[in-house]
């Protein structure tokens, strides 16, 4: 076993869980000539496909640890206490350097083993001319193979549960409800088969976009998933409410993707590679994008200039790189970096739904359940928050901020309106863009493990509960109103318990003391959600001016617990509000409630350990150098990033503080809507403003139409008339006169070459009929314009080329 | 030295070095031969013509491709050999040129199998013709020598006159061969006056002597209004005449619409692509031998090339507007082909003059790459782009050979509603026809993409490439027009009552064949590198 023996098996265990479901795609969406719409077949493949990928990934995430002889879990332990924090933060740095920079083995020896944590490669190289290079790399870390095993099960267990969930589309004649024709209601094929081969091709983009090595192909996936997404929030298509949703999804991730080729062509002008690691080819290195920017202690070289501040490039040993003519070193200007860090980013926010792009992600709701709990609860919106930590050395500390800001706004502001929502999915899909936001305020306030610690906590309780409420929906024959519901823990107990776990998880409840085998009794969101208030409520404490980056998840941890224990106490506790629907409601089927108690024992325990667990060290393995030690303002009144020491010193505090809100939050629900002792429509009442402007989402849609949509339709009314009058005009006279040349032209070859020829050729007519010589005028024809052509261009060459000795 | 020591030296020359290295020609010869013998002997029933230029094509290509490889695995020591004391070249560029031409052969050989154009009885004929054409391009690509740059040429057009003609008792047919073979008269005509103008004012007819003696003539005159030099400028405007008219360039592009609506679309396919790689292959060393050798210092001679360039740039924006312009108002689908190869070779002359102007312009104090890295670019884009071109046109001529097979008929206006009756065929042209428009994902995409971006490097030699490059750009919009009408027709049209049905099947060899050609097109589009890569390996050793 050697190294190359190592990173090939990583390289190709992954890349089997990436291609499989891409095959399967390319098989299911042929179904319909195969096979039939009532049959399951294509449902199947699809699931062996994404199950066999979870069974490759996890089969490369143990072969990594064994290899590394579980390097991952132990070096980290002692980072967090206080003794030997200087040697604890050395063997650090020597671990990162390696992890994020991709040296050599053999570096820094002390601390790194044999393999190393990283690898890097190149599939195929689809394109290399000149500068320009497009390949197909990977790049495996901690965090990827962490990514790819999370994907690969939740999309597992939601492929399993589409089987049951979709079942009503295996048919030649489904009848839509929502849609209303001349002749009732509409009548269609079901599709379930092309269900199914939407879901394998957004397994397939959603693994590339993690697997993917370089930015180019990153934005490729990008593109894809949210195409993908775009699929399947339409997947009614008759319904014209999804059509709208489907276009509002795609065209605001647009409006982010703007931003991130912005940035991606700031980079490329710069930086001239779009590689994440280094590269040797031929026995030349090319540094990645990531080792160029920072020392491989993660400092950030900086350069007073006259024209501004400007960052050095350097290469993997932190020497810095020269250009090959002038032998300067290599900068670029610091406020350009900050734009490229904000382009990308906004590509971010556009796919994690985040302020001011947030408003998609409610709309698309209207896709199907699965649907919902797979690409914009678990993973797909989750990719912007994994760009974002991907991508953290890029981030300087001005654009940190600006995540951290993103991130807490969005939280509040999206919990604020979960706690009026009535649409059972529609509350959890702003829930969901609440939770995006915590997680980037994580990464914003320097906590990037916790950041992605959450992404992975989220995606399990959060599947698990859009997929309680698919069974909910599909137990009460799709109701999805909660104000018909109550009661119905009796007739559905799997759903509501295993719903419950997740609500318990999401809002942070815990029992801290007594310890059962010394751990904390608490669900997965807890640990998750704590890494990141103790990580606010430092950084609010090294930049007290910032304090709000504290005070609202707080109060946000508050009002989650609220809003999602009113969820549950609506839905499945106290008595029953529309008898119609408690009626006929009734559990799900078993290959739907399996994928939710698995779903729940992953929500509750995935977590086991908090920050000393299996989990969040296997995460922070990935985490690009100097954060873990934290960064000192050089500048008095800049901005402070809290080291991981900070940050545990005020662990306990945070905690406790979150805690006791989280408990609160979730008293209120209970009193409001347990054991109903107070009513809501009084409250409702009493804050009837307040109330109308959640219901409207902060009025979000109103200010966009104003601010865009209405002025877009006057400017494109203006346009209209200026492309009507003006440019037709201009237009018209070009074909116009694109037709008279290429008329012309005609005429000129067969009028005028004809016509002169003709009579250069009656001239030697005269003489070709004395030799009585049968001729074709055509061919004569041709044969001057030998000669002319030779005279023209001989008498222009020659003439050239006097003038040019002349002039 | 004494005769029989020179004669001995000529054999060991002629029987160590160079025929072992002139294999796929020497194959190509046999099959020729053999061919006659069929013909003799009357053995076509037993063993069919097409079988004999196939097996020919075949062990040609075979060996072709062991060469190339042979190139891939030495590192370069000797990379180019001259062969028959000079007469030709052996190098990475002549190697390629035998696959691409050969490969091409076989594609054409077994189109004509599967379209029946030359009867039984006239196979032995048209395959002697056919053969005999390609030998006579393989050797414009690796011709050394001013004589076999004449001998190439006029044997790669004598068998193209008859093959025009070769739909005995058509009268547009007998017209357009006898056009083209005037008309190739008169070219061949001004190209050895130039020839023998060239030959006599240098002293040299090796290509590789003559980039010295050229160097000689311009330290000796340096005066322009010397009219030795006018002669010289002359005679080599006269050269490339010769290979305008091989190339079909505009104003000596006349015979090109006239012989291919004559002539077979089989034929018109082979004109088109092969007999256009060759003479691309023949122009590229005519003009590496007026660059003379490399790092030299004469500053008038570099002058008079960066003209020469920026004038081929001129001709290839003339002749792609002309070509799309003129291409509007046909009617006839091969006439239309006919004007599309004449834009075709403009583009890809626009690669030529770019090397030309690189590669004696002024390099510009910022250049990111040197001076042969930028020409390497230019030729890697001519040479991918003539891969692309080998399947997207002879794909296009293939379906039109195919339909005709079919409704007898050649007229756009025939062609409605070819999408329902036989929707593959359709859906193949439609690759084809995107892809000569250059549209992405298809790799008539990338290769224009490539000359272009060689353009744009150029113009930091000479600000006019800038504007070949508007125009080839402009050019791509005005292609766009007449190919959608094609397809709008075949897709959008509905036949008449009256016209013929087509019943095409996929599955048949004919329908297997259309997918080979035209699935490439989709590929060079999508999966760049491995041909990029060859190109650049061919291109390396010319600089």
């Amino acid at each position: 076993m050697d190294l190359e023996t190592y990173q090939s098996t990583l390289a190709r265990l992954l890349t089997t869980a990436w291609l499989l479901p891409l095959c399967g795609f390319v098989i299911e969406i042929f179904a319909g000539w195969w096979s039939n719409r009532r049959s399951k077949a294509a449902a199947y493949l699809a699931v062996f496909c994404i199950a066999t990928g979870f069974v490759c990934s996890l089969t490369a995430l143990l072969y990594w640890g064994e290899k590394t002889e579980w390097a991952a879990f132990a070096g980290h332990a002692a980072g967090h206490g206080e003794a030997g924090a200087e040697h604890a933060a050395g063997a650090h740095d020597g671990a990162h350097a390696n992890a994020a920079h991709h040296a050599a083995a053999g570096a820094a020896a002390h601390a790194t083993p044999a393999y190393p944590l990283a690898v890097s490669g190149t599939h195929y190289v689809l394109v290399q001319f000149g500068r320009l290079r497009v390949a197909i790399d990977y790049y495996i870390d901690s965090l990827t193979l962490a990514m790819f095993t999370m994907v690969t099960l939740i999309a597992s267990l939601i492929h399993v549960f589409a089987i049951g969930y979709m079942g009503d589309e295996l048919t030649d004649d489904h009848e839509d409800h929502e849609v209303h024709t001349s002749h009732g209601h509409l009548h269609r094929p079901g599709r379930y088969y092309r269900f199914f081969a939407y879901l394998s091709l957004f397994s397939f983009s959603m693994l590339g976009l993690v697997l993917a090595g370089n930015v180019f192909l990153v934005f490729v996936f990008w593109e894809l998933v949210g195409i993908c997404s775009y699929f399947l929030i339409g997947f009614y298509t008759e319904r014209r409410s999804a059509c709208l949703a489907a276009n509002k999804a795609f065209i605001m991730n647009r409006v982010g993707d703007f931003g991130f080729l912005i940035g991606l062509m700031i980079l490329w002008t710069w930086f001239g590679t779009f590689q994440f690691a280094e590269r040797t080819e031929d026995g030349q290195t090319t540094p990645g994008l990531f080792q160029m920017l920072r020392t491989p202690e993660g400092e950030i070289l900086r350069l007073n200039t006259q024209s501004g501040q400007r960052v050095v490039l350097v290469d993997s040993h932190g020497d810095p790189l020269l250009d090959p003519t002038t032998r300067e070193p290599k900068t670029v200007p610091y406020l350009l970096l900050v734009a490229a860090g904000m382009g990308i980013f906004a590509g971010c926010i556009g796919k994690s739904a985040q302020f001011p792009l947030q408003t998609w992600l409610p709309d698309a709701m209207e896709g199907p359940t699965p649907v919902s709990a797979l690409v914009h609860s678990a993973t797909m919106v989750a990719a912007g928050v994994y760009l974002t930590g991907r991508f953290y050395p890029m981030f300087m500390p001005e654009v940190l901020l600006a995540i951290a800001y993103v991130g807490c706004i969005t939280l509040f502001l999206a919990a604020t309106i979960a706690v009026v929502a009535t649409d059972i999915k529609r509350v959890l899909a702003y829930s969901t863009i609440s939770q995006l936001g915590y997680m980037m305020l994580g990464l914003g306030v320097g906590a990037w493990g916790a950041g992605l610690f959450h992404l992975i906590t989220h995606a399990f309780f959060k599947s698990l509960m859009f997929l309680c409420s698919g069974a909910v929906i599909y137990g009460c024959h799709h109701v999805q109103e909660m104000p018909r519901m109550g009661g119905l823990r009796r007739k559905m107990p799997i759903t509501a318990y295993t719903m419950l776990v997740g609500v318990i998880a999401i809002c942070g409840l815990a029992i801290p003391w007594p310890t059962v085998f010394g751990e904390k009794i608490a669900f997965s969101g807890y640990h998750s959600k704590d890494a990141i208030v103790a990580a606010a409520l430092t950084f609010a404490q090294l930049n007290p001016k910032h304090i709000l980056l504290f005070l609202l998840p707080l109060v946000g941890a508050g009002i989650t617990a609220f809003y999602m224990f009113r969820l549950w106490f609506y839905t499945f506790a106290g008595t029953p509000r529309d008898e119609h629907v408690y009626e006929h409601a009734h559990e799900a089927p078993a290959v739907m409630w399996i994928p939710l108690v698995v779903l729940s024992l992953f929500a509750a325990f995935c977590a086991v350990g908090g920050e000393e667990g299996p989990l969040f060290k296997l995460l922070l393995n990935s985490e690009p150098a100097g954060v873990a030690a934290g960064r000192e303002s050089a500048v008095p009144g800049g901005i402070s990033i809290p080291g991981h020491a900070a940050v545990a010193a005020n662990h306990v505090a945070a905690g406790v503080d979150a805690l006791i809100v989280a408990g609160l939050g979730a008293f209120l629900a209970y009193v409001f809507y347990g054991v109903r002792w107070l009513n809501p429509a009084e409250v409702k009442n009493q804050f009837a403003g307040l109330h109308r402007f959640l219901i409207e989402k902060w009025r979000f849609d109103e200010l966009y139409d104003v601010m865009f949509t209405r002025p877009v339709h006057i400017i494109a009314r203006w346009c209209t008339w200026i492309d009507r009058t003006v440019f037709d005009g201009l237009l018209h006279a070009a074909a116009r006169l694109a037709l008279d040349v290429a008329r012309w032209d005609r005429k000129f070859d067969e009028g005028v070459v004809d016509g002169l020829v003709n009579k250069v050729g009656d001239l030697t007519f005269a003489t070709g009929r004395s030799f009585r010589v049968i001729q074709t005028g055509r061919l004569r024809q041709y044969v001057m314009f030998i000669v002319v052509g030779v005279i023209v261009i001989g008498v222009a060459g020659i003439l050239f080329v006097t003038q040019l000795r002349a002039g | 030295m004494k005769f029989s020591e020179l004669l001995s030296k000529l054999v060991a020359d002629t029987c160590d070095v160079s025929l072992p290295l002139f294999g796929p020609e020497l194959c190509i010869i046999g099959a020729i031969v053999g061919l006659l013998l069929v013909r003799l002997c009357n053995f076509e029933r037993v063993l069919p013509a097409s079988f004999v230029a196939l097996a020919g094509a075949g062990a040609g290509l075979g060996i072709s491709l062991l060469q190339f490889r042979q190139f891939g695995d030495a590192v370069a020591e000797q990379a180019s050999t001259p062969l028959f004391t000079g007469l030709l070249m052996y190098d990475p560029f002549t190697v390629f040129f035998r696959v691409f031409l050969l490969l091409f052969l076989l594609f054409v050989v077994y189109l004509t199998i599967l379209s029946g154009i030359p009867d039984k009885e006239d196979g032995p004929d048209f395959y002697v013709l056919l053969l005999g054409a390609t030998l006579g391009m393989m050797l414009m690509a690796s011709a050394n020598h001013l004589l076999m740059v004449f001998l190439a040429v006029e044997m790669t057009s004598v068998p193209s006159y008859a093959m025009v003609g070769f739909l005995k008792g058509r009268k547009l047919s007998s017209e357009a061969s006898l056009k083209y073979v005037v008309y190739g008269a008169g070219a061949a005509g001004v190209m050895l006056y130039g020839i023998s103008l060239l030959a006599g004012l240098l002293g040299a007819a090796n290509l590789t002597d003559m980039a010295h003696a050229l160097l000689r003539f311009s330290e000796m005159h340096t005066e322009f209004s010397d009219p030795a030099v006018r002669a010289l400028v002359l005679a080599v405007l006269m050269v490339l005449v010769g290979l305008a008219f091989k190339l079909s360039l505009v104003p000596f592009h006349f015979w090109c619409p006239d012989a291919f609506e004559g002539a077979a679309a089989e034929v018109g396919g082979f004109l088109s692509v092969a007999s256009k790689a060759g003479a691309f292959g023949l122009l590229v060393r005519v003009c590496l031998a007026l660059v003379g050798p490399p790092d030299h210092e004469s500053t008038s001679l570099a002058t008079v090339n960066l003209y020469l360039g920026v004038g081929l740039g001129i001709i290839a924006a003339v002749t792609a507007t002309f070509g799309n312009l003129a291409a509007y108002s046909q009617k006839n689908m091969k006439r239309l082909l006919a004007y599309s190869t004449i834009a075709h070779a403009g583009y890809m002359l626009m690669a030529v003059a770019a090397m030309m102007v690189v590669l004696n312009g002024s390099e510009p104090p910022d250049a990111v790459v040197s001076r042969a890295e930028a020409a390497r670019d230019c030729i890697e884009g001519l040479l991918y782009y003539l891969v692309v071109y080998f399947f997207m046109n002879l794909g296009a001529f293939a379906i039109v050979a195919l339909i005709r097979n079919k409704i007898f008929s050649e007229d756009i206006a025939d062609y409605a509603g070819l999408a329902r009756q036989a929707p593959g065929l359709a859906v193949c042209m439609l690759l084809c026809l995107f892809s000569l428009v250059g549209l992405p994902p298809f790799g008539g995409f990338f290769g224009k993409f490539v000359i272009f971006a060689s353009l744009y490097n150029a113009g930091f030699y000479h600000a006019s490439m800038w504007v070949v490059l508007a125009i080839g750009g402009l050019n791509t919009v005005f292609s766009l027009v007449y190919y959608i009408r094609v397809l709008k027709v075949m897709f959008i049209g509905s036949a008449t009552d009256d016209a013929r049905t087509i019943d095409f099947s996929m599955a048949s060899n004919a329908g297997r064949y259309v997918l080979l050609v035209s699935v490439p097109v989709l590929l060079l589009g999508v999966l760049v590198n491995p041909v990029s890569q060859i190109a650049r390996q061919v291109a390396k050793q010319l600089f």
